[in-house]
């Protein structure tokens, strides 16, 4: 019994030390949510997942990939518009969210009406207005085409693209972006010190932000209906669309504020260009309803120079080397 | 008592072959071209049919004696192929009960890209919103009122409420059988004019996947 007790012990410490190279959880960061036993980490199957992330031909005319609306430079999402553009410069109904720190997260899409990270990449191939493509064209191509064939066998020992080793390597891709580099990370591992003003804008944000906006992910993984008035053209009702339940209106994922300088604009419509308009939206723009965040039914006190002192603290949670992260760009 | 043995004794088998049958009425179910008339005066003709079996299990009144590993089937009527199932049994058991689920169950739904009969590319995994599509079933109708006079049933989902997976237990002590699926049976139950598109997990999705489980039977 002991003996194997200690063989499953160097097993797991074996597997541990190779997935830590590919993928380390920070210390103050909670256990991932993905389940890696279903898909280990290799490099080649995070190569063809990145060379699939770049990938073109994932759209019906081969003229979209996964980077048109998630490009590293912005946090892997898009920044000249509100709503993201796909295929024959059609419009869709949302903004493209950031990704980062994927592992952690629970449910995707803005309604979470994707429940696992394998799943997320089907929505987009097929939506029409995003790749207009279909899971089975996508797999067709890259069974004809002689590099991929290459890159399915250095990943899987088989040439074949099946829907499952492409959407598993497609999450091997993105479970690799992490970003915990920013002097907020710093400062968490005592190797730098908030400023005067940053500190005090932090304490304002823990006093009035980080309940939905929960450290270190900033984000509580929940869906809130956070007071924006309905955009009449859109009439998008969150997270209700995926449960029918009227309780769920007007509720939506609670996103990230990691990388927030650099993936504006703001909210599941993309209505607010700058931080400031967030946060006078908190302060004076709240819309009464049912489902309001109980936190907001009085809205945020906030004077103006708190606000530049919480934006201050926000932009520390700026991840230069993640964006820039050379892993993580197309692959030469 | 001395038949009972003889007869449980005879039925010990070390494999079991299952063939699903879909038929309206005594009439195999082929796709496109024959036109099927139910009882109520409907004309259907099938475009698409196929459907998930998951947990075959076999047992010996209330006792599972075989539960068969990853046991996920989909059963599809333009892949004469697909409709048989053969159980390797480990060693000889007798039984007098088969049970399985139509649909695929909840953990399954959530646990991310699989492959065989669960790969995405099967056409059965809903791409907008997560979940397996249970059973899909789509074709033409006299009696369907929009303009293409189609119907489409794609029967899904696994979260509460709107769960329609169901449990199908069939008497049986042979261990080469046929499983009958008549839809003769979800035709008469149904009305096309008020119920012929349904698309996402939703109550309906429930009710006619339990009209469903009633139409199999064993020969």
């Amino acid at each position: 019994m002991r003996k194997y007790a200690i063989v499953f012990l160097c097993f797991f410490l074996f597997a541990f030390v190779i997935k830590e190279s590919l993928f380390t959880v920070p210390e103050y960061f909670p256990i991932p949510v993905y389940d890696f036993s279903k898909n280990p980490l290799t490099e080649n199957k995070i190569l063809l997942g990145r060379t699939l992330f770049y990938e073109p031909m994932l759209s019906k005319n081969n003229t979209i990939s996964c980077e048109s609306c998630h490009s590293p430079f912005s946090a892997f999402t898009h920044i000249d518009h509100t709503l993201s553009h796909g295929i024959h410069d059609s419009i869709g109904t949302r903004n493209s969210p950031a990704l980062m720190n994927l592992a952690w997260q629970k449910y995707f899409m803005w309604d979470g009406a994707v429940n696992n990270l394998d799943m997320q990449a089907l929505a987009p191939i097929s939506h029409p207005s995003e790749m207009g493509s279909s899971i089975n064209e996508v797999v067709e191509k890259l069974n004809t085409s002689e590099k991929y064939r290459k890159l399915f066998y250095k990943a899987y020992g088989d040439n074949t693209a099946t829907g499952e080793k492409t959407l598993k390597a497609i999450s091997q891709f993105m479970l690799t972006l992490v970003s915990a580099n920013s002097k907020y990370d710093k400062v968490m591992r005592r190797e730098s010190n908030f400023t005067e003003q940053e500190a005090n804008g932090y304490l304002l944000f823990k006093n009035n932000c980080a309940s939905c906006h929960t450290e270190p992910l900033f984000t509580n993984g929940n869906f809130e209906n956070n007071g924006l008035p309905m955009d009449l053209l859109l009439e998008d009702i969150g997270r209700m669309k995926v449960t029918s339940n009227k309780n769920d209106s007007l509720k939506f994922k609670v996103p990230s504020l990691r990388n927030i300088e650099y993936s504006y604009p703001y909210m599941h419509d993309g209505r607010f260009k700058k931080l400031s308009e967030v946060l006078n939206h908190y302060t004076n723009g709240i819309q009464p309803s049912k489902t309001l965040a109980t936190q907001l039914k009085h809205g945020i006190q906030l004077s103006s120079n708190e606000k530049v002192d919480i934006i201050t603290f926000l932009l520390t949670l700026s991840d230069n080397e993640f964006v820039f992260n050379p892993k993580f760009q197309y692959p030469k | 008592m001395h038949l009972f043995f003889l007869n449980s004794f005879c039925q010990k088998s070390e494999s079991v072959n299952i063939s699903f049958d879909v038929v309206f009425k005594n009439n195999p179910i082929v796709l496109h071209d024959s036109t099927y008339n139910s009882n109520d005066g409907n004309s259907i003709k099938f475009e698409t049919l196929k459907f998930y079996i998951s947990n075959i299990q076999l047992f010996q009144n209330e006792a599972a004696v075989y539960t068969e590993q990853n046991s996920f089937h989909l059963i599809d009527v333009s892949d004469t192929s697909s409709q048989n199932i053969f159980l390797k049994l480990t060693n000889g058991i007798s039984f007098n009960k088969i049970k399985f689920n139509l649909g695929i169950d909840s953990i399954t739904n959530v646990a991310g890209a699989m492959g065989g009969d669960l790969d995405p590319t099967k056409g059965m995994y809903w791409t907008w919103q997560s979940g397996y599509i249970n059973f899909k079933m789509e074709g033409i109708c006299n009696t369907c009122t929009d303009s293409k006079k189609n119907f489409v049933f794609h029967l899904g989902g696994y979260q509460y409420p709107f769960n329609p997976l169901q449990k199908v237990e069939l008497k049986t002590t042979v261990n080469s059988f046929k499983i009958i699926l008549d839809l003769n049976k979800f035709f008469t139950a149904v009305d096309l004019k008020k119920q012929k598109h349904i698309m996402s997990p939703c109550a309906d999705a429930v009710i006619l996947s339990q009209q469903l489980a009633k139409c199999f039977s064993i020969k």
